[in-house]
């Protein structure tokens, strides 16, 4: 049986061009729970070496709702690497081993205190890259179908919506079980385009989810993004706007449910260089059984960002008297002429909407469930089906198995 | 025939003692206002036999057709046959009304008569798609309550202020569709008002005048009109 790192020492043999990430991630090492962005990290459980299988198991058959999605347009994506596509006129997409970044930074000082990120660099199959070219208008969304068979998933996928165009996306991430899942995602958005992205994760409960996310936003551009966390042991989702360009903006939607001992962990970091830039956070989550969550979220308005409107709002929903749920909003601010807001509240559901329902002869369960549908259900609007049907099985499952207490 | 039937029912919130001994008796098909001053425990009643969080009953009884009503939740008493249609209904963000309705027992086809009766009181189709009351005016809330009232149709209904801020157009749907109620399933309707109009449309059996948490006169349809005459002065308790 290999270690983690022979398995990568072999796989990165003749390899230069990811070899620098490599070195750079054993320099760095893994974090540790002393360190304030990984304390609710439950890395006591973590060792490296239980995902030292880098070759497919087997050939693992493809989840419901991801075969669903791939129904339509989709690229399928297997432990990181492209295997199919579908894709509409004017989106095209190309692949490249070597290690790559949208930033205007090299690569390896763009991520270089990031361990997860290195590893990613290094051992990604692919950088892929779907473009949408200028002026183009997708109707339909478009699925990135995430599949694992191996014991580690590293996809890398930058996606570039030139000007003027609007595109959809939705990337699905399903069962991996005791595996790995290590995504590493850029978005450049071009002036006056629109990017609309739903990312779902309903991995397995044993897997580890750790991902990462940047969009670049050029004059006028729009990123509305949608993250939606349910399964994965750990599951920790960063997700960071750059808003580059004046006007643009950036709306970002986070869901989870946590579940036995599960720890969704929450990162944002909005970062506003130009004027008149907007951003509008908003982090629904419920916890129960032991689980806990944490949103941890920074707005970050450099100096020169005039008139800069940014927002961050947290509601979470305690559903057991052992689940735990912490919000941490942050304030970073080197400009005076800027309009910024945070509010969170945790706390069970509300007493009068369940006493409304069951003044209608709702009973205390059925109006326990709807209102749980429903405080996700407000999340998913305009979501494609399958991913709403996928978040309400597992609220359904998450009812049944867990005891909710109220 | 059903029966609902209140004795020296008393009810305390946040400490205080604010019903203190209400008994009336009402049958199907009959329509029972209650009148009376700010403070003088109308809503408290209403919410105490819905069983909203918050208010403690002290003492005397509620039965629906023998069942003890105060020794159910707010869910079974109202699948016992007892409905509260609200002054201001609560926003349940995320639920459908078809949802609520199908979780509430709603029989038969219950997206078509959700439908059908949403067209009677004049509720536009489209709001059906909302979420339970978020977003609507005041007076689509209430013409939603009816809705829900009709597609359930329960023994009784209690109406607290269900005709506060409606213009004139929405008031007589609303009274025209609880007096049909009367009719269709022979519903008791225990009327909580402020104002003599809705009284127009909906016929009082039995006016009571409430006063300090006890009900301090009861009489027919002129009471009414004599509360509005005089105010309720003459019978403070």
């Amino acid at each position: 049986m290999n270690t983690f790192s022979t398995s990568a020492q072999l796989l990165l043999a003749n390899d230069e061009s990811r070899k620098g990430a490599w070195d750079l991630f054993v320099e760095v090492g893994l974090p540790t729970t002393s360190d304030e962005v990984w304390r609710y990290a439950p890395l006591r459980d973590f060792s490296l070496d239980r995902f030292a299988n880098f070759e497919p198991l087997t050939e693992r058959a493809i989840s419901t709702h991801g075969a669903e999605l791939l129904a339509g347009p989709s690229v399928l994506i297997v432990n990181g690497a492209v295997k199919s596509t579908n894709l509409p006129n004017g989106v095209s997409i190309e692949s490249s081993q070597a290690p790559a970044t949208l930033d205007r930074s090299p690569v390896l000082e763009r991520y270089a205190s990031d361990s997860f990120a290195l590893l990613n660099l290094a051992l990604a199959p692919q950088t892929i890259t779907i473009t949408v070219a200028p002026g183009t208008r997708v109707s339909e969304p478009i699925a990135l179908v995430h599949e694992t068979t191996a014991g580690v998933n590293f996809a890398r996928t930058h996606i570039v919506v030139g000007d003027n165009s609007y595109a959809s996306f939705v990337e699905y991430f399903d069962g991996a079980p005791d595996a790995l899942v290590v995504p590493l995602s850029e978005y450049q958005v071009g002036e006056q385009a629109t990017l609309e992205l739903f990312t779902c994760q309903r991995l397995a409960s044993t897997a580890w989810h750790i991902a990462r996310s940047t969009g670049y936003l050029e004059k006028s551009a729009k990123l509305q993004q949608s993250i939606i966390g349910l399964g994965a042991h750990y599951n920790r989702s960063r997700n960071d706007a750059h808003l580059l360009g004046t006007a643009a903006s950036n709306e970002l939607r986070t869901t989870f449910l946590g579940s036995g001992s599960q720890v969704q962990d929450f990162r944002t970091r909005q970062y506003h260089v130009a004027a008149r830039t907007e951003s509008r956070l908003l982090s629904k989550g419920a916890v129960a059984g032991d689980s806990r969550c944490v949103y941890t979220g920074l707005i970050e308005i450099e100096k020169g960002a005039k008139r800069t409107d940014a927002r961050q709002t947290n509601h979470n929903l305690l559903l057991s008297s052992t689940a735990h749920a912490d919000s941490v909003p942050n304030l970073d601010i080197r400009e005076n002429d800027v309009m910024c807001a945070h509010a969170s509240t945790v706390g069970p559901l509300d007493e009068l909407q369940r006493w409304y329902l069951e003044s209608r002869g709702v009973r205390p369960r059925d109006a326990q469930r709807l209102m749980i549908e429903g405080f996700f259900t407000e999340m998913l609007v305009g979501a494609p089906t399958e991913i709403i049907s996928g978040v309400r099985e597992d609220v359904t499952r998450v009812l049944t198995e867990e005891k909710v207490v109220l | 025939m059903s029966e609902l039937v209140i004795t020296d029912l008393r009810a305390e919130v946040a400490g205080k003692e604010v019903l203190k001994g209400i008994s009336l008796t009402m049958k199907s098909g009959e329509v029972h206002a209650i009148m009376g001053p700010n403070g003088s425990g109308k809503s408290t009643l209403a919410h105490v036999l819905s069983a909203h969080p918050g208010y403690k009953v002290l003492g005397g009884s509620a039965t629906l057709d023998g069942v003890d009503l105060l020794a159910l939740d707010a869910s079974e008493r109202a699948r016992a046959g007892l409905m509260l249609a609200m002054q201001q209904p609560v926003e349940v963000p995320g639920v459908r009304p078809i949802d609520l309705l199908i979780a509430a027992g709603a029989s038969g086809d219950a997206v078509e008569s959700m439908r059908a009766e949403a067209q009677r009181v004049g509720l536009r189709g489209e709001l059906l798609e909302r979420f339970v009351n978020v977003d609507l005016s005041g007076g689509e809330k209430k013409r939603a309550e009816m809705v829900q009232l009709a597609v359930l149709k329960p023994k009784f209904a209690i109406l607290d202020e269900i005709d506060s801020g409606l213009d004139v157009d929405a008031l007589h749907a609303v009274g025209e569709r609880l007096s049909a109620a009367t009719r269709e399933w022979n519903c008791g309707l225990l009327a909580i008002t402020h104002f003599r109009r809705l009284l127009d449309v909906l016929t009082p059996n039995v006016v009571h005048v409430m006063s300090a948490g006890k009900i301090v006169a009861s009489g027919g349809a002129e009471l009414a009109e004599i509360l509005e005459r005089d105010g309720y002065e003459p019978f403070k308790a």
